[in-house]
C-alpha cells in the first residue's frame, strides 16, 4: 500500500493532471506529442500487467489478448453500426473485465510458471484466430476503426489533434493510478497481498482467496482493455499484431524494468522504454538485444526495478507493495 | 490420409528432439527455458552457415556441438548463479535471453527467409503403401526415434543417467550423496541446448529459416511439455507425437479451427490434470 495520505494523493493527482494540461498546451511538435501519447498508452498497458504481478504475484505472457481485443471490439461494433461509439468503448472495457473475471476464476488456480505458459498459449490462440479470420476483421491486414464525427460530445476535429490525444491518454493514466491507489488501500488490497504471499496461510485464517484473486485478474484485464481503446483512438486501426505475444512481452519488460513495488513503477518502465527507443535513434533496430540485456541486468542486480531503486536512493520508506517479479510465487 | 499421418509423425519427431531438451533442463534446474525456441533457431542458422561452407552432414555435427558449449556456459554463468532465485525471475531472465538471441540472429543472417537443401544422399522418394514420401522426412522420424531411445537408455541404464534421475527428484539429497550436481547440471543443460540445436539443423531442410520460426516452435513445445507433464521425458515423447498428429489431421478435417486444437489441449490439461498425462515426478 502506498504510505501516502489521501490528501497528498489528491494533491499529486491534481498536480499530475495540471502537468498533462501544461505539456499538451506548450509542446508544439506533433512528433513529440505522439511519442508522449504512445508512451502514455503503453504505460496504461503496463499498469494492467503490473497490477497482476503486484497483487497476485502472477506473470502474464498473454495480456496483449485484452489490449488487442478491446480495439477489435470497438472496431467491429462501429463497422457493423451495432451501437454508438461511446457504448462500444464501455462494452469493450466492461465486457473484457467481466470476461477476465470468469476466465480468472479458472486460471488463477494454475500456479507460477505454468500460468505464464498458459497465458502465452491463450494469447497466441487469439492472435492466430484474428490473423486467419477473413471478412469483417480483415485477417492479417487488420481493420480500421471508423470513429464517428463526435465522441462524448467532442467533435473529431478537436479530439484527434495530437495534443488532445496526449491529454486524454495522460488524464486516463492519472485517474487510473488514483483509482487503483485508493482501491488497493482497503481490505481488498490487504486480502490479495496476503493471498499472494502465502495463499495457504491466508486460507487458514479464513480468507476466501479465489474471488479476490480472480478480481485482480479482471481488474488487470480491464486496465489493459482501456489501453487498447486508447490505442484504437490514437491510431484508428487495429491488427492482429496488437494481440501478438511479443507485445505482451514488451509490456512485461516495462513492468519488470520499472518495478512493481510502487504502483507507478510499470508506467515508469513504459516511459523509459520509449525514451530509450527515441534516444537510441538508429540503433533502435537493435532494441530487442538492448532491452533484453537491460531486462536481465535489472532482474539480477535490481530485482525491485528502477522505481524501487529510485525510492531507495531518495530514501523513501519502502511501501509494502509486491516485491520483485514474484517473490510471491516462491511458495507455489 | 496416410501422407497426413506421416507428416504428423515427422513434426512429432521434431518436437521430441526439442522437448526432450526442454524437459531435461526443467528436470535439473527447474527452469522453464523461454529461450529454448531461440536456441533452436540459432542452431538452425548455424547449421545453415556451416552447410554453406561444407555440407549438411558436417552441419549436423558442428552446430549442435557449438550449441552444447553455449549451453554449458549458460548453466555455469546463468542458471547456476540464479538457482536460489524464485522460478519466475529465472523465467524472465530466459525471456531476456530470447530477445537477445532473436536480435543477434536477425542482425547476422537478416530477416528474409533462407532455405537449406536436403542432403543429396536423401533426395529421393520412398514408396510408403502407395504414397511417395521424401526420404529426408523418414530421416527426421529416425532422428526423433534415436533421440527418444538414446535418452531413455542413457537415463535408465547408465550411472550418469541414474544421477540425473536422482537430481531431478531431489537435488539436495543427491548432492549430499556425493554427486557433483553442478557439473551434472552443466552437462545436462549443455545436452538440452545441443538437442535444441540438433532440432534446428534437422528442421532446416523442411521448414524454412525465418526469424519467426522460434515463436511457432516454442509455443508448440510448451504445449507438449505441459500436456506430457513438466520434466517428464516419457510424457513429452507421447505428447509430442499426439500434438504432431493432431495438427496434421486437424489441418485436414477442420482447417478453420485446427490452429486452436493444441491450445485447447493445453488448457484442458492444465485445468483438469495439472501434473500432465504422465504425472509429474516431483
Amino acid at each position: 500500500m502506498s504510505s501516502l495520505s489521501v490528501s497528498r494523493l489528491m494533491m499529486l493527482t491534481v498536480l499530475a493532471l495540471a502537468l498533462g494540461l501544461g505539456v499538451s498546451m506548450l509542446v508544439g511538435s506533433g512528433t513529440v506529442l505522439s511519442l508522449l501519447t504512445q508512451a502514455t498508452i503503453y504505460a496504461v498497458f503496463a499498469l494492467g500487467v503490473g497490477l497482476l504481478l503486484r497483487q497476485n504475484g502472477m506473470v502474464s505472457f498473454g495480456h496483449a489478448l485484452y489490449f488487442g481485443s478491446a480495439g477489435y471490439i470497438v472496431a467491429i461494433a462501429l463497422q457493423t453500426h451495432a451501437m454508438a461509439a461511446e457504448w462500444a468503448i464501455l462494452v469493450a472495457v466492461l465486457g473484457l473485465t467481466l470476461f477476465g473475471f470468469v476466465i480468472g476464476l479458472v486460471i488463477v488456480r494454475v500456479p507460477g510458471v505454468a500460468f505464464g505458459m498458459l497465458t502465452l498459449a491463450v494469447g497466441q490462440m487469439a492472435y492466430l484466430t484474428a490473423s486467419r479470420s477473413r471478412g469483417l476483421t480483415g485477417g492479417a491486414d487488420g481493420m480500421s476503426v471508423e470513429w464517428p464525427n463526435t465522441l462524448f460530445g467532442v467533435s473529431s476535429n478537436l479530439l484527434f489533434k495530437p495534443a488532445s490525444l496526449m491529454l486524454i491518454s495522460w488524464t486516463v493514466l492519472v485517474l487510473l493510478l488514483l483509482g487503483l491507489a485508493l482501491g488497493l488501500r482497503g481490505r481488498f488490497g490487504a486480502i490479495t497481498e496476503a493471498a499472494r504471499d502465502n495463499e495457504e496461510r491466508a486460507r487458514f485464517i479464513g480468507i476466501q482467496t479465489l474471488v479476490p484473486r480472480a478480481a485482480v485478474y479482471a481488474l488487470s484485464a480491464g486496465v489493459t482493455a482501456v489501453a487498447g481503446v486508447l490505442a484504437a483512438l490514437n491510431t484508428g486501426f487495429v491488427s492482429p499484431e496488437a494481440l501478438h505475444w511479443s507485445l505482451s512481452g514488451v509490456a512485461l519488460m516495462m513492468v519488470v524494468v520499472g518495478g512493481t513495488r510502487v504502483l507507478w513503477g510499470p508506467a515508469l518502465g513504459a516511459a523509459i522504454y520509449f525514451l530509450a527507443k527515441d534516444v537510441l535513434g538508429d540503433h533502435a533496430q537493435h532494441w530487442m538485444a538492448i532491452f533484453g540485456t537491460a531486462l536481465i541486468v535489472v532482474i539480477v542486480f535490481a530485482p525491485e526495478g528502477l522505481s524501487g531503486l529510485l525510492n531507495r536512493l531518495l530514501g523513501l520508506k519502502p511501501s509494502g507493495g509486491a516485491g520483485h517479479a514474484g517473490s510471491a510465487s516462491a511458495h507455489h | 490420409m496416410l501422407i497426413h499421418i506421416f507428416n504428423g509423425l515427422v513434426y512429432g519427431a521434431l518436437l521430441i528432439v526439442m522437448c526432450s531438451g526442454l524437459a531435461l533442463i526443467y528436470g535439473l534446474r527447474r527452469v522453464v527455458n523461454f529461450a529454448h525456441g531461440s536456441l533452436y533457431m540459432l542452431g538452425a542458422y548455424l547449421g545453415y552457415s556451416v552447410a554453406l561452407q561444407s555440407n549438411f552432414w558436417v552441419a549436423l555435427l558442428v552446430a549442435p556441438a557449438i550449441m552444447a558449449a553455449l549451453g554449458v556456459a549458460l548453466d555455469r554463468w546463468g542458471f547456476r548463479l540464479l538457482q536460489d532465485r524464485d522460478p519466475l525471475s529465472v523465467v524472465l531472465v530466459t525471456f531476456g535471453l530470447l530477445l537477445v538471441i532473436e536480435d543477434m540472429v536477425q542482425t547476422v543472417w537478416g530477416k528474409s527467409n533462407l532455405s537449406v537443401p536436403a542432403p543429396a544422399a536423401l533426395q529421393f522418394s520412398v514408396d510408403l503403401l502407395g504414397t511417395p514420401v521424401p526420404a529426408y522426412r523418414i530421416g527426421v522420424i529416425a532422428v526423433g526415434a534415436a533421440v527418444a531411445l538414446g535418452l531413455t537408455m542413457w537415463l535408465r541404464l547408465s550411472r550418469a543417467g541414474l544421477f540425473v534421475r536422482a537430481a531431478s527428484t531431489d537435488p539436495v539429497t543427491t548432492a549430499m550423496q556425493g554427486v557433483n550436481t553442478d557439473a551434472l547440471s552443466a552437462f545436462v543443460v549443455g545436452l538440452g541446448t545441443a538437442l535444441a540445436g540438433l532440432a534446428g539443423v534437422v528442421a532446416a531442410p523442411f521448414l524454412s529459416l525465418s526469424p519467426s520460426m522460434s515463436a511457432d516452435v516454442i509455443i508448440d513445445s510448451f504445449v507438449v511439455v505441459v500436456v506430457g507433464g513438466l520434466g517428464s521425458l516419457a510424457g513429452a515423447f507421447i505428447a509430442a507425437m499426439v500434438l504432431g498428429l493432431v495438427q496434421a489431421l486437424g489441418a485436414v478435417w477442420m482447417p478453420d479451427t485446427s490452429v486452436m486444437l493444441p491450445f485447447l489441449l493445453m488448457v484442458g490439461i492444465l485445468l483438469f490434470k495439472p501434473a500432465g498425462l504422465a504425472g509429474s515426478r516431483t
